[in-house]
C-alpha cells in the first residue's frame, strides 16, 4: 500500500516535471518568424431548448487549451462541461451536469504532407465531427441525424495531411486506428478507418469519401461521402452529409445550406440556414433491438429552419424551429440562445511579436 | 520527503524560467530584426500585395467554409491558431503560409 502511494507520487513528480519542460519549449515554439504561444480558446453558450413540449436550459463551456512546442509540436485538449435544467412532472426544474473530454492529441508535424497525432481524437469521418461539431460553428444547434451511426471519438494514432494535387485542387487524407476503452467517460471502440477529400479552391468545392470498420463486437462497418460548395458569386454555403452503417445503426443523410444576407447593409450581420435530413433505420431489426437503439431503431424525417444573427466575430445569439417526423410520435424542436467564442494567450507577452 | 517535494518546485521552476529567457532572448533578437529593415522597393511592394491578395483568397476558401471570418489576432497567437487548424481541417502546409502571412499583416 505504501510502497503504491510512494509510485504514485514519484509518477505525479514526473508529470509535474514533464509538463514545466512543455511548458518551457512552449514558449519556444516557431511559425514563420513568429513563435507561437500557447492559447485557450474555445466557448460558451446559454441554449433553451424545446423538444415536444420539454424546456430545457442548458449553459455549456467547452475550453480548448493549445500548447505548441518547438517548430512541429502542438498539444491539443478539448473539454465540455454543461448543466442541464430540464422541468419534471411537477414543474420544478432539476439541473443534471455533464461533461467530457472531447480530445486530448499530441500533433506532430513530419513534413509539409504528413502530420501524426496520437492520443484521444475525434474520428475522421466526413465533415460533421471534426470541424462543424463546435456550437459557435454549426449553423444549426440540433446535430444532425448522421451523428449517431458512426463511432465519433477514438484512442490511438493517426496519420494526416493535405497536399496541393494540381495547382487548383488539393488532396486531403486522414487514416487512423483507435484501440477500445470502456472507461464510461473516454468511452471508444477499436476501430479503424479513414477519410479522403479533394478541394477545388477556384469553385469552393470540397468532396470526399469515408470509411471506418468497428473491430470488436459484430465488427460493422460505416462508409460516407459528403460535399461541401460555397459559390463564388453569391455568399452561400451548401453541406451535405451520407452515411451507411452495416450493422443495426442503419443509414442517413443530411443537407444544409446557409445563405448569408450580406449584399443588405442593415443584415449583413445575418444568416439564414435551412436543413432536411432523413434517417433509415435498419432493416429486419427484433423489436427488442429496435427498444435497445432508441431513436436509431425507427425511420425519421426531420426539417429545420434557424437564424444566425452575428453581434461580433465572436458573439452570435441563433434560433432554430425543426420539425420531426417520427413513426407515431411527430415533435416540434425549438431552440433559442447564444454563443460566445473566446481566444486568449496563456502569457502576457503572448500577443506581442 | 519535504525537501523532494521542494526539489521538484525547483526542477519545475528552472524548466519554465528557461523557457521563458530563451523566449525572451529571441523576442530582443526579433526587435533587431525590425529596426534594421529597409525601405521597400516598389518591385517588392507589388510582390508583397499579391502575396496579401493570394493569402485573403485562400484565407477565404479554406477558413470560410466552417466559420465566419475572425479578426486579426497577433502574430504569435495567430501562428499557434494556423497550426491548430492546419490539423483540424487538414489544410495544406503552402495554403498554412499564406494564410499566416496575411493574418499577420
Amino acid at each position: 500500500m505504501m510502497c503504491s502511494f510512494i509510485r504514485l507520487r514519484k509518477v505525479a513528480k514526473a508529470g509535474l516535471l514533464g509538463l514545466g519542460f512543455l511548458f518551457s519549449l512552449a514558449l519556444q515554439a516557431q511559425d514563420d518568424g513568429f513563435k507561437a504561444v500557447p492559447i485557450l480558446t474555445g466557448s460558451t453558450a446559454y441554449f433553451t431548448r424545446v423538444t415536444a413540449g420539454q424546456y430545457q436550459d442548458a449553459p455549456t463551456v467547452s475550453p480548448l487549451l493549445l500548447l505548441p512546442f518547438g517548430d512541429k509540436w502542438l498539444v491539443e485538449a478539448k473539454g465540455s462541461y454543461s448543466d442541464t435544467f430540464s422541468k419534471n412532472a411537477q414543474g420544478d426544474y432539476n439541473g443534471t451536469i455533464s461533461y467530457g473530454m472531447a480530445y486530448a492529441q499530441i500533433d506532430y508535424i513530419a513534413n509539409r504532407y504528413m502530420t501524426f497525432v496520437a492520443g484521444r481524437f475525434t474520428t475522421p469521418f466526413n465533415i460533421y465531427g471534426e470541424r462543424l461539431a463546435p456550437n459557435w460553428i454549426r449553423a444549426l444547434q440540433t446535430g444532425p441525424l448522421t451523428s449517431p451511426v458512426t463511432s465519433g471519438s477514438g484512442l490511438g494514432g493517426m496519420m494526416r495531411g493535405g497536399f496541393p494535387g494540381t495547382e487548383s485542387l488539393n488532396v486531403t487524407y486522414a487514416l487512423y486506428f483507435s484501440s477500445n476503452n470502456t472507461h464510461h467517460l473516454l468511452a471508444t471502440d477499436r476501430s479503424t478507418g479513414g477519410r479522403l477529400g479533394f478541394f477545388l479552391p477556384r469553385q469552393g468545392l470540397e468532396v470526399g469519401a469515408s470509411f471506418q470498420q468497428v473491430l470488436q463486437a459484430d465488427r460493422p462497418h460505416s462508409s460516407g461521402v459528403f460535399l461541401e460548395w460555397q459559390p463564388n458569386r453569391a455568399p452561400l454555403t451548401v453541406r451535405s452529409e451520407f452515411v451507411r452503417s452495416s450493422g443495426t445503426k442503419g443509414s442517413a443523410y443530411w443537407i444544409e445550406s446557409v445563405y448569408r444576407l450580406s449584399q443588405i447593409p442593415s443584415l449583413r450581420r445575418l444568416e439564414l440556414v435551412g436543413r432536411g435530413e432523413q434517417f433509415f433505420a435498419a432493416s429486419n431489426l427484433s423489436a427488442a433491438t429496435v427498444k435497445k437503439l432508441g431513436a436509431l431503431g425507427k425511420d425519421t424525417n426531420e426539417g429545420d429552419f434557424g437564424m444566425n444573427y452575428y453581434l461580433r466575430s465572436d458573439i452570435r445569439a441563433s434560433a432554430s424551429y425543426g420539425r420531426q417526423f417520427v413513426l407515431g410520435r411527430n415533435a416540434n424542436l425549438w431552440t433559442v440562445g447564444m454563443t460566445y467564442r473566446f481566444l486568449m494567450p496563456m502569457l502576457p507577452q503572448g500577443g506581442a511579436r | 520527503m519535504k525537501v523532494k517535494f521542494v526539489l521538484a518546485a525547483f526542477l519545475v521552476a528552472s524548466a519554465m524560467s528557461l523557457g521563458l529567457m530563451a523566449n525572451a532572448s529571441g523576442g530582443s533578437k526579433d526587435a533587431a530584426k525590425d529596426s534594421s529593415a529597409t525601405p521597400v522597393s516598389a518591385e517588392q511592394s507589388a510582390q508583397n500585395e499579391n502575396m496579401r491578395l493570394e493569402g485573403e483568397k485562400r484565407f477565404r476558401s479554406n477558413c470560410g467554409r466552417c466559420h465566419a471570418a475572425p479578426p486579426k489576432f497577433p502574430p504569435r497567437m495567430m501562428a499557434t491558431i494556423v497550426r491548430h487548424m492546419r490539423v483540424r481541417a487538414t489544410i495544406t502546409d503552402q495554403d498554412m503560409r499564406f494564410i499566416l502571412r496575411y493574418m499577420t499583416e
